[in-house]
């Protein structure tokens, strides 16, 4: 070594080195799950929303830091943006430097939990406490039966209508529980048509495309129809079926015969007084209330068989398996989707659904519409997104999919394509592996080919 | 080479390792690595456990519309971006080759935007854009307003969302390509500028006779510097729309980032960077193929 | 400072441009009528930052209304908040750190590898340094996601000093640096080197003490063009910085951009305070600013 050292090159380079170790052992040094005084810190991620909701958030960790002040416990708290969000998770789940416990929206869940990046919960909530949850919440944090996720509140998509402009039409909404049938809904917007009134909003603008295989998975859903099969990562013959050419055609005719706009300008023509129903979410449900007061009704989305369906989920919590402390992480996750130190504020700042049933006696406006239907279709009808692994590239295919259904394109062609989109992106994924050799063993031992 | 330069010989070595490792570390590895992904179902959260798929992931892309939309943008951003920069720089450079110290600032208002962060134009740009909404505009509109233009919804029109885009741009990045022409019109021949004169001809006639053909190697360094930045395009449409509306944005880039980090498809990802590379390589080799042409 | 002989076009170069003076192609194009044309010009071609640096300064209310220059609605207010909202005290110091370890590293690094391939004879220098050279066209964007890979499996992603690494050790050698400042080594006179060598220098010596020296504006023209790559980067710290204090300043500016409800004094404001230090450092290195061999990057 001595003779090297007499290099002069030698120096520069242990001098590069030695920055190079110098900046990285920073991060050996950071990573222990205690710094800051010897408290201990759990990292957190949560995604940035309105400002209230940003405020409600960090007043919610702030009452976890004061309240476990004792124990030399505190929540960091990161925000990021919504819309990149998930890319921010993938990014830093692929880093292997997720935090401890993070926010994750629903129909992310079952990917995470295949990847085996998300801890069980199941030890953290005992069976009275599960069971104050909507079931929609703990449907949407369960894969293969054990929960991993949870949140502190749901969503809910109805179909809000202007009694005046229905009344002139001539158009009674529906007056049970149930909504109408697609028939009846059809019906109600010929009238409307036929009156000069625009009958329907549908919200093709958004362009976030989960906009679409949220709000309109119903449609397939109530038609006895799949987006993907439930025993096995497959599309083919599951998203082209007849159930679903027949419930999308008749969804598509809605746009071939001007109902609702495809490519719509007013993001709110509803609330402007200018179509007399509205196919939107919980989040509309302030501002319509202030603009048309008692002129406003609310009734489940029409359905296409027998029984209605609701779309739901949201943003949820989960603890990362790479968590120093899981149990703090879970004691995080508790105290953010606890009635009252986590839903009421977060409800109150976004006016989302309480994802917990003791939650609703601090929100009286949940003794009627169109707050009662919301929480009604949550407890009854309403059925998450299909948790699989595949789902960022089922929604992405499937809502392309649905955008040129609604502009025209033939139904069968365009379902067959995106299934054919999605099928190999699998059979690539699980392409030779697991999930598919044991497919192959159970079809030769039915004697299928 | 004279004798204590072939004796210090032994000391190279330690001059080239720093930087020669660094290459093969951050450079050469991750471009095997890469060819080696594309090949494979590499998934992004667990890359290690991948399997072989032979040119499945290149065949997937020919057929993936969202891809062939972000290449066919890549591509018409690159049409409207190099030829209208190329040709601006060319003709900023000789309205701004003036000797005169008084008009050394004409040369650095132009350079102004090159030196000023892309993302932090992008975010400019997106409000000069704003639409008209409830009798407020943004600023490009209030501009055009005067010419009785009516405004228009720039970022959110899919057939103005490129353009405008593209423009953008272009106004960032002449000044850099005015540089490297000002820097060729020096080499520019003055004896062949004063015989043009001399027998007469007009100045567009010798900026077409003389100067260009002058200036050809120039130009065509220009051009291949701006189509390798053109396709690098990535920033503006990330910001400015998301690589919308209906993905009339969409950039090549965006797209291989989105099937890394959304559809976290790592395979299919790498084939399309080394789609691109190829591509890339390809259009520089053809021009650096003309530019010895020309030397011969 | 020593040119050497180089061709440098500075942005501010007095000599040598006579192609207008003495009948250059335009050279009808002169005087005060010429003078009038170039400052409109100049003027409609800044306007979009000037007018950032205007709106930056007036109140949300009137940002759309009264032109540039209405009497009332001035306002310090967006810079004091958009600092806050944008945490831009930790961002802009990140950022610096960030040029600075690029600048200052990659230069030694890359001048070193450029002084051996111009100065010492070692077998395979040709070949090696064809393969240096073939790494110029390379675009980085697109080799981000591999190289985001590497970058985790060296344990440089994650906590502070960890994701500063990563930000910066990836982009210290640099291809185009080392062939750009080969060329310039290849013009400093041996007689320099020699005299020295009668003096007993070893090759740090002469590398140190003569080479860099000689060609400080090449050096200087490097520093300067990575400076304004890097201040600018955005894909990359977008995939290295996972944490809210490893944000660089552009990251927050797009932050602050995306995040409701949309505050356009704000933005703004961030904006002008994430461009002020680039310019300020620009002005202050402007005369080295070389257009001419960037071309020799080709060739």
């Amino acid at each position: 070594m001595s003779v090297l050292c007499g290099y002069p090159g030698f120096r520069v380079l242990t001098g590069v080195l030695s920055v190079v170790l110098l900046l990285s052992c920073g991060a050996g040094c950071r990573r222990a799950p205690t710094d800051d005084g010897g408290k201990k810190v759990i990292r957190v991620w949560s995604h940035q929303g309105q400002e209230a909701e940003n405020r409600a958030m960090r007043g919610i960790a702030k009452a976890f830091n004061q309240a476990h002040a004792e124990r030399g416990l505190r929540v960091d708290l990161s925000f990021f943006p919504d819309f990149q969000y998930a890319e921010k998770l993938a990014i830093a789940a692929a880093a292997r430097d997720l935090p401890d416990a993070f926010e994750l929206d629903g129909p992310a869940v079952a990917r995470l939990v295949d990847a085996g990046l998300l801890a069980q919960l199941d030890a953290y909530f005992d069976r009275a406490e599960r069971d104050d949850f909507l079931p929609t919440i703990i449907a949407q944090g369960t894969v293969d039966g054990k929960l991993y996720a949870l949140g502190a509140f749901d969503s809910a998509v109805v179909l809000y209508y202007d009694r005046d402009l229905l009344a002139k039409a001539g158009v009674k909404p529906s007056t049970d529980d149930e909504g109408w049938t697609w028939d009846e809904f059809v019906q109600a917007c010929e009238r409307l048509q036929a009156a000069g009134i625009e009958p329907l909003a549908m919200h093709m603008d958004d362009s976030a495309d989960e906009w679409f295989t949220y709000a309109f998975s119903p449609v397939v859903w109530s038609g006895g129809g799949h987006l993907i099969a439930s025993d096995a990562p497959r599309v083919r013959g599951v998203l082209a079926s007849k159930e679903n050419l027949r419930s999308l055609r008749a969804w598509q005719d809605v746009f071939t015969r001007k109902f609702a706009a495809t490519d719509p300008v007013d993001p709110n023509p509803f609330g402007n007084g200018k179509v007399a129903m509205d196919w939107t979410g919980h989040w509309m449900a302030r501002a319509h209330l202030e603009k048309k007061g008692d002129r406003l009704g609310a009734m489940r989305l029409p359905r296409m068989g027998e029984k209605p369906v609701a779309p739901c989920g949201s943003w949820c919590w989960g603890v990362s398996t790479q968590a120093g402390d899981p149990e703090l992480a879970a004691l995080w996750v508790r105290w953010v989707t606890d009635a009252k130190t986590g839903v009421e504020p977060l409800v109150r700042a976004n006016g989302a659904v309480p994802a917990r049933r003791s939650a609703f006696a601090a929100f009286p406006e949940y003794s009627e519409n169109p707050y009662r239907l919301f929480r009604e279709q949550l407890e009854t009808t309403a059925r998450p997104r299909p948790r699989t692994p595949f789902y960022a590239t089922l929604t992405g295919r499937f809502a392309a999919a649905l955008r040129d259904i609604a502009r025209g394109a033939d139904v069968e062609a365009r379902l067959k394509q995106a299934e054919d989109e999605v099928q190999s992106v699998i059979d690539r994924r699980v392409g030779g592996g697991k999930i598919k050799r044991e497919e192959k063993e159970a079809a030769e031992q039915e004697g299928r080919p | 080479m004279t004798v204590w330069q072939r004796a210090r010989g032994r000391s190279a070595p330690w001059f080239l390792l720093p930087a020669l490792a660094l290459l093969a570390v951050f450079v050469v590895w991750p471009l095997l690595r890469a060819g080696w992904w594309s090949f494979t179902n590499a998934d992004l959260l667990s890359p290690e456990r991948s399997q072989g798929v032979g040119l499945a992931n290149y065949a997937d892309l020919a057929g993936d519309g969202r891809f062939r939309r972000a290449f066919g943008n890549t591509w018409l951003f690159a049409l409207l971006v190099v030829p209208l920069q190329t040709v601006g720089a060319f003709f900023l450079a000789l309205w701004v080759n003036r000797p005169e110290p008084a008009w050394r600032w004409l040369r650095a208002v132009f350079f102004v935007p090159v030196v000023v962060a892309m993302p932090v134009l992008a975010v400019l740009w997106t409000l000069l854009y704003q639409p008209a909404q409830g009798g407020e505009m943004g600023p490009v509109n209030a501009a055009l307003a005067v010419f009785g233009v009516p405004p228009q919804a720039w970022l959110r029109d899919p057939t103005l969302a490129l353009p405008a885009i593209a423009f953008m741009s272009i106004w960032q990045g002449v000044g850099l390509q005015m540089m490297v022409f000002l820097a060729g019109l020096q080499g520019v021949s003055k004896e062949l500028l004063d015989a043009a004169r001399i027998d007469g001809a007009g100045a567009w006639q010798r900026v077409w006779n003389v100067v260009i053909p002058a200036m050809r190697n120039t130009i065509i360094f220009v051009v291949t510097v701006t189509t390798i930045l053109a396709f690098r395009i990535f920033v503006q449409p990330y910001l400015m729309t998301r690589g919308g509306p209906g993905n009339s944005t969409l950039s090549l880039i965006q797209s291989v980032y989105e099937m890394t980090f959304i559809s976290q498809d790592l395979g299919r990802a790498c084939a399309a960077a080394m789609a691109f590379l190829l591509l890339v390589g390809g259009l520089t080799w053809l021009q650096r193929r003309l530019l010895k042409e020309e030397r011969e | 400072m020593k040119r050497n002989g180089t061709k440098f076009v500075t942005t501010d170069r007095p000599d040598g441009q006579e192609l207008r003076e003495k009948g250059g192609p335009l050279a009808g194009a002169r005087g005060y009528g010429a003078w009038i044309v170039s400052m409109g010009v100049a003027v409609v071609f800044l306007s979009p930052l000037l007018w950032m640096l205007a709106a930056s300064l007036r109140e949300e209310a009137s940002i759309f209304q009264g032109g540039w220059l209405g009497a009332d609605g001035w306002t310090l207010q967006n810079y004091a908040d958009a600092w806050r909202r944008a945490a831009l005290g930790r961002a802009l110091l990140n950022s610096a750190l960030q040029v600075l370890v690029i600048g200052g590293g990659g230069l030694l690094v890359n001048a070193m590898a450029a002084y051996a391939f111009a100065r010492l004879e070692f077998r395979g220098r040709e070949w090696l340094f064809a393969a240096v050279v073939m790494l110029i066209v390379l675009p980085v964007e697109v080799l981000a996601v591999p190289m985001f890979f590497t970058v985790r499996d060296l344990g440089l992603t994650g906590g502070y000093g960890a994701a500063m690494a990563g930000l910066t050790v990836p982009f210290l050698a640099k291809a185009f640096n080392i062939y750009f400042l080969r060329q310039h080594f290849l013009t400093v006179p041996a007689a320099l080197e020699e005299a020295a060598v009668m003096d007993g220098a070893g090759p740090w010596r002469l590398f140190w003490n003569v080479a860099l020296p000689s060609i400080k504006p090449a050096l200087a023209t490097v520093v300067v063009l990575d400076l304004l790559t890097h201040w600018g980067d955005f894909l990359w710290p977008l995939m290295i910085a996972t944490r809210e204090e490893t944000r660089t300043v552009q990251l927050s500016l797009a932050n602050l951009f995306t995040q409701p409800p949309v505050q356009w004094g704000d933005i703004l404001a961030c904006a002008v305070l994430a461009t002020l230090p680039v310019m300020l450092f620009f002005r202050w290195f402007q005369r080295y600013v070389v257009a001419t061999d960037a071309r020799a990057g080709i060739k």
